[in-house]
């Protein structure tokens, strides 16, 4: 009999599909949260089943004893870690945006918003960035997050803030969820090291015609649109909210006498960030053309991200067509 | 507190008196009676089911500094079937850990003591657990955190048969066996009873130790109103290198003889009808004083 040939070189170990680029790609995420763990020692690390996807091998790695692999079971992972945190840890626990939020609802309700517990939920995948399908898009995971009592729901844009808000939750002491795009090599140059602050939100650039308020990957879509619409005339405020609870609320001054607003999110138009803005646009008493970019109350499909974002509408085109639209509607209504 | 004065802090006193725990455990019962009367139903059955568990683990097992809930190397207990306060309120009252007179505003509007035990009743609830089948998850994350910080403390998990058709208590009960978990004891309340009667009529969970000891646990069944076989089994289980679960047999109202075996998850308790069980169990520890006091 042949012996049989050696294919271990076909393993894919880290399945998350990443670009071209990612094989060199630096795992921001995993090495601020093992830089966080070395300075704290409380900080514990759960996967199930997805290190690598994760960025957690790092922490495996390196603090073997503080790492739990719990397998594919993220409820048993959330009470895991609502059992540690009651014993002085800090558990960092990790999977898939959507199994890490939607999969365990109740046991992170109970266990970990409920009793304020110091649980750190990251989760990588958001929205429609995977070819794995309607399973694996977490369209609704901000809007769950949201509505929990306690909870502090962020979305990093650049992989920058990524590292800072790391630290930053590690010092906040209850609650959070990460919601992580991995860093795929196609980033934007760095950008110097900018201060993360929970519940603050970072104004990009400034403008008289309007304002986008995007978090996320829609950050970038949105500088980019608001480049076009410069070169039409408008000039946009942008406004990056990585923090979508609690929400900045010098958003609504900023805003304010503003004509046109638009928010942004890889995520449902229900719930997450547009919901949010408007929430607090409205009890502020400011007015203005209101629009909602983002996955228009439906399920997707699996496809590339590009594709996806062109289809369901959260490319740079649906932005530009939202806020001419919002535009040419103040003006038709500003003629009456 | 001094360094020297932390490391050699003890529990308080505890007892292995088994008929002193009899008799702990008949108080317990009436206590249960009395807790639930005022509200006219409540969770009974299993209460007076469940008291000679809780007179053990309270008064002889669990390692407590009923001044200090926070004590960090206590034992861990976590009644994952949280409903059953009655019994769990009454035993924290009677160990000086809760303020009887603030159990007595039991399920009364604004009283931290709910018909679910939640912590907002203090730092003695370990955790919110009345969504069933999470109680078990929550332990074992108690009993990583001891093993890493080289604690003695331990973790016992209390909870109901019919919990065990909820799917997160297997996940748990996999991961537990797989880690070789040895500081966490489960015990099941196997009363036999759920919402909707007898378990085996709604969705049959038995052998509950053969499903155990295939996910990796040792598991051993007792008569849940043993006292004695209970103590031995809790002795053997601290000292074995794997979790271990514990079912203990109980019969459902046990002790007042108008009410065992009545499969009432949610029972009604007129005043005539608790009258009755307080007479019950008042006669029964009369006649056990009776036959200690001859023996």
């Amino acid at each position: 009999m042949q012996p049989k040939p050696d294919r271990s070189s076909l393993e894919v170990h880290d399945f998350n599909a990443r670009s071209k680029t990612a094989a060199g790609a630096v795992k921001h995420y995993g090495e601020a949260l093992l830089e966080a763990a070395r300075r704290d020692p409380r900080i514990v690390c759960l996967t199930a089943d997805l290190t690598l996807p994760t960025e957690t091998d790092l922490f495996r790695d390196a603090l073997p004893d503080r790492f739990h692999q719990v397998g594919i079971a993220e409820a048993n992972m959330i009470g895991i870690a609502g059992g540690l945190a009651r014993s002085g840890e800090i558990p960092f626990v990790h999977s898939f945006c959507v199994f890490a939020t939607r999969r365990c609802y109740d046991q992170i309700a109970m266990q970990v918003a409920y009793p304020r517990a110091n649980v750190k939920i990251v989760g990588v995948i958001p929205g429609l960035t995977t070819m794995l399908g309607v399973s694996h898009q977490a369209i609704d995971d901000i809007a769950l997050m949201r509505a929990l009592p306690n909870m502090t729901v962020i979305e990093p844009s650049t992989p920058e803030q990524v590292r800072a808000a790391v630290v930053a939750i590690a010092a906040h002491e209850g609650p959070v969820y990460l919601r992580l795009k991995r860093a795929d090599g196609a980033e934007a140059p760095a950008e110097p090291a900018s201060a993360f602050q929970i519940g603050r939100m970072r104004v990009l650039q400034q403008g008289r015609d309007g304002l986008i308020v995007a978090c996320g990957m829609m950050v970038d879509i949105a500088l980019r649109a608001a480049s076009a619409l410069g070169r039409e005339g408008l000039s946009l405020t942008i406004v990056d909210m990585p923090t979508i609870k609690p929400l900045d609320p010098d958003l609504a001054e900023l805003a304010r006498g503003l004509p046109v607003i638009v928010t942004a999110e890889n995520h449902s138009i229900i719930g997450g960030l547009g919901s949010a803005v408007a929430e607090l646009l409205m009890e502020r008493g400011v007015r203005a053309e209101f629009r909602r970019v983002g996955v228009r109350d439906t399920f997707a499909e699996g496809g590339s991200t590009p594709y996806l974002f062109q289809k369901y509408g959260l490319s740079e085109q649906s932005l530009i067509d939202a806020v001419k639209d919002a535009h040419a509607r103040h003006t038709v209504e500003g003629r009456k | 507190m001094s360094e020297k004065e932390v490391a050699e802090r003890q529990p308080a006193p505890r007892t292995t008196d088994a008929v002193e725990l009899a008799r702990i455990a008949r108080r317990l019962r009436q206590d249960v009676i009395r807790l639930v009367a005022p509200t006219g139903q409540g969770y009974v059955q299993q209460g007076l089911g469940a008291a000679d568990l809780f007179a053990v683990l309270y008064f002889a097992e669990l390692r407590l500094d009923p001044a200090d809930p926070e004590w960090m190397d206590r034992d861990r207990f976590l009644l994952s079937t949280a409903h059953n306060t009655a019994i769990f309120y009454a035993t924290l009252a009677a160990r000086g850990i809760a303020d009887p007179a603030a159990v007595e505003d039991y399920c009364k509007d604004g009283s931290p003591f709910e018909v679910n035990a939640s912590e907002r009743a203090g730092r003695m609830i370990e955790a919110t657990l009345g969504s069933l089948g999470q109680g078990l998850s929550v332990g074992i994350g108690m009993a990583l955190a001891a093993r890493r910080r080289h604690s003695p403390s331990r973790v016992y998990v209390l909870l109901g048969d019919g919990e065990l058709q909820e799917g997160q208590l297997w996940e748990a009960a996999l991961f537990a066996g797989s880690s070789h978990l040895s500081n966490l004891c489960l015990i099941v309340d196997d009363n036999e009873m759920q919402v909707e009667g007898h378990i085996d009529k709604v969705v049959k969970v038995a052998p509950i130790d053969e499903k155990f000891t295939a996910f990796g646990w040792v598991a051993e069944r007792v008569d849940g109103h043993d006292v004695p076989a209970l103590l031995a089994c809790l002795e053997r289980a601290r000292g074995r290198d794997r979790p271990t679960c514990i079912v203990a047999q109980t019969l459902a109202g046990k002790g007042v003889p108008s009410l065992e075996g009545l499969l009432a998850h949610n029972l009604k308790l007129p005043p005539d009808i608790a009258q009755e069980a307080l007479q019950a169990l008042a006669a029964s520890e009369r006649m056990e004083g009776a036959n200690a006091a001859e023996a």
